[in-house]
């Protein structure tokens, strides 16, 4: 008896231990969340781990749903049903890319499990719960075109470059693979009828979006974990090698910049200025002269990474780091924006802040925005910000 | 920990980098690396367990004399530890300072691995030399496999050969630290009063549970740290061996070797004095002779195995 509790504790101290040591600093989450608009008026669509949420960008409550007349739907216990679309019955899902509408009753959602789900949208319900089986993972966003003659979805694949399906019935028109494959974490940009598709091989690739025919590609020594940035006629993005890019629509790099970190969110350029963050935590403001990117500025602005793109509007910008704080810095000067109090505009949040930053449009030109930081800590999912102060106005919570 | 797992994590990518982006490689150099970086510590955990085994009929006889007077016992113990010039945290120490340090190597190799957003970006800041990012994700495919991934039994088709490898690395996996425990472990000695040898059976239990054990970890994590632990468990079996320890003969039961169990006496010698490792005695010839805390199991033409003579000290 005494050596079987002994065996049993060297063997669960020895199971303890190295379960331990394999999981621990190792991420439960494959990914962040995706945080866009959706409808008219529009509604908040937020992505993330087990669940698709939408909410009212105004208190950022969950949407009720609506029966056919318009009444609020209730559930067996009398409650209001809300839009909340979580796994199917029978089997976990984790929702990291953006839904896209493809009509008015009808969503799709790619999920990291190698599936695309029809969603119903009045109900917030998946009714044909075998999904479309795809090739690989999705991480990045689909992206669906929204002009008529455009009979493709493209859906990129994290693990296995970029599928093309039709509309119609979501079968396969074409795969395209890169070279060696590794897969296509971001959405592809659709210029012109050229796809334009950012690889985690280090190579940007140009193709005909309707055959998926390479037309040209580009190495740019790094991995592509964004969307290129469309603007001026040329094609920004930057690479885990350190480096940001601008590359003309025929594939010729036309001019570059060295950065102290790895860029992994997508450049925001305004007028003939571009903004970058790299994982360093610095930010950059680099004047596009044509052959050249030129600094203007360069911060470092936060203690940890800097994932998300930078967020521009007006003499603002606004980016969120893995330090869990989100900081609001002047785009002429690059330095703090200070309160009414004099201190600068600093808002610290229970989570890593990973996911691009979404500004909740208003119509009243005098009205100060509302700006939505998304978080990968479940208290703190979504928080609504006045963009010129900063006051905290809502917190979506899990 | 970081301060460990960094550099791993860096060396890691780097050899990657070295080695044509050969992944299986990098990983087994790594753990070569690694395993002879901690080798002193190694021989010296393994020496003081053998010397201890060594003790083991000694301090039974001790525990059975002062059942009922624990302080005696204990300076008991000290003192025939002390006589025999053995440190009773010869083993546990080297142990203890190599636990953070394997820990770290395979977290190393599954931090590497990354394959996810959250992955990689967590695998950013722990690379400490800033070229290497150039070669980030890093190539995870091998031989049709995903060694990021824990190994999918139910892709397994006799019509592709290549399937069937997940299979092969986990009987490795459980092969080599069979054979590693046995390697490692001195013949158990057994009571003079005949009676079945606790410390012998615990450890013919830990023979069976630990390859059990190891080959689990392979079913259920990355198909990388399944190549780490055959590496490794071949190292140490590699180490042991050039250490003139390992007695395949005795393991595999080569000629009846294994038949007869050695009946071993103790074979180490008192010192003088407080002493922290055991003692090796030097021959007249001045070659170093094993350590007379080791058991040394002659064997005769007939292929019977004999005890040495056991010291006479007092």
């Amino acid at each position: 008896m005494v050596l079987l509790r002994r065996l049993l504790t060297y063997g669960a101290v020895v199971v303890v231990s190295l379960m331990a040591a394999a999981c621990a600093s190792l991420p439960t989450e494959s990914s962040w969340g995706d945080v866009s608009l959706i409808g008219s008026p529009a509604k908040i669509l937020f992505s993330f781990s087990d669940r698709i949420v939408q909410l009212d960008p105004t208190d950022g409550k969950p949407v009720k749903l609506l029966d056919t007349d318009g009444k609020v739907r209730v559930d067996d216990s009398g409650n209001p049903r809300t839009w909340v679309l979580l796994s199917p019955t029978g089997t976990t899902v984790h929702y990291y890319a953006r839904p896209i509408q493809t009509d008015d009753q009808t969503l799709i959602a790619g999920v990291y499990e190698d599936k695309l789900f029809q969603v119903d949208a009045a109900a917030a319900r998946i009714d044909k719960t075998e999904g479309i089986v795809l090739p690989g993972h999705v991480l990045g966003n689909p992206l669906l075109p929204a002009a008529p003659n455009d009979q493709l979805l493209y859906v990129p694949l994290s693990d296995n470059g970029l599928v093309a399906l039709k509309k119609t019935d979501f079968s396969q028109a074409w795969q395209f693979k890169g070279d060696g494959g590794k897969g296509v974490w971001s959405q592809p940009l659709l210029v012109d009828g050229t796809l334009y598709v950012s690889a985690m091989n280090h190579f940007l690739f140009a193709l005909d979006a309707q055959t998926g025919t390479e037309k040209w590609k580009v190495e740019l020594n790094g991995a592509l974990a964004s969307t290129p940035t469309y603007a001026n006629g040329a094609l920004y993005v930057g690479s885990f090698g350190h480096e940001v890019y601008k590359v003309g629509l025929d594939g010729t790099i036309a001019a570059q910049y060295a950065t102290s970190d790895w860029v992994w969110g997508a450049p925001t350029v305004v007028d003939n200025m571009v903004y970058v963050t790299d994982l360093g935590g610095n930010v950059y403001a680099l004047k596009d002269s044509g052959s050249s990117l030129d600094p203007v500025w360069t911060r470092k602005v936060a203690s940890a990474a800097i994932r998300m793109s930078p967020f521009v509007n007006g003499d603002t910008i606004v980016v969120g780091s893995r330090d869990h704080n989100v900081y609001w810095i002047s785009r002429t000067t690059g330095d703090a924006i200070n309160d009414s109090g004099g201190k600068p505009i600093t808002r610290a949040m229970n989570g890593e802040v990973l996911s691009n930053i979404l500004l909740i449009p208003t119509t009243d030109a005098n009205a100060d925005p509302t700006i939505i930081v998304s978080t990968i800590d479940k208290s703190e999912l979504l928080v609504a910000f006045s963009l010129s102060t900063g006051e905290r106005r809502w917190v979506y919570s899990s | 920990m970081d301060f460990i797992l960094n550099p791993f994590v860096t060396l890691l990518t780097f050899l990657y980098s070295v080695f044509n982006h050969d992944m299986v490689l990098a990983i087994i150099v790594f753990t070569v690396l690694v395993r002879l970086l901690t080798f002193p510590l190694t021989a010296q955990q393994q020496r003081s367990s053998a010397a201890m085994q060594q003790l083991q009929p000694e301090l039974k006889k001790m525990q059975e004399k002062y059942k009922n007077d624990r302080e005696k016992l204990a300076q008991e113990q000290m003192r025939l530890y002390r006589e025999y010039g053995i440190n009773p945290l010869g083993g546990c120490l080297p142990m203890v300072i190599q636990f953070p340090i394997f820990i770290a190597l395979y977290q190393a190799i599954i931090i590497s691995l990354a394959t996810t957003p959250l992955q990689i970006l967590n695998l950013s800041n722990r690379l400490l030399i800033p070229g290497l990012s150039s070669v980030i994700p890093l190539e995870n495919i091998w031989l049709g496999m995903n060694l990021a991934v824990a190994p999918n039994l139910g892709s397994i088709s006799l019509s592709n050969p290549l399937t069937i490898i997940p299979i092969v690395l986990i009987v490795l996996v459980v092969f080599t630290t069979w054979l590693q425990f046995k390697v490692t472990t001195p013949p158990q000695v057994p009571s003079d009063d005949g009676k079945p040898n606790q410390a012998a059976a615990m450890s013919q239990s830990m023979g069976t549970i630990m390859p059990l054990m190891y080959g689990f970890f392979a079913l259920s994590f990355s198909i990388g740290l399944s190549l780490y632990f055959i590496a490794s468990n071949t190292i140490g079996i590699i180490q042991y061996a050039l250490m003139g320890k390992a007695d395949f003969r005795r393991i595999f039961n080569i000629n009846g070797a294994a038949s007869k169990p050695p009946v071993v006496k103790p074979a180490l010698t008192k010192v003088e004095g407080k002493a922290s490792k055991p003692v090796v005695k030097r021959t007249n010839s001045g070659d170093k002779a094993a350590p007379k805390s080791d058991p040394v199991v002659k064997r005769t033409n007939s292929g019977d195995t004999t005890a040495p003579k056991a010291d006479k000290a007092k």
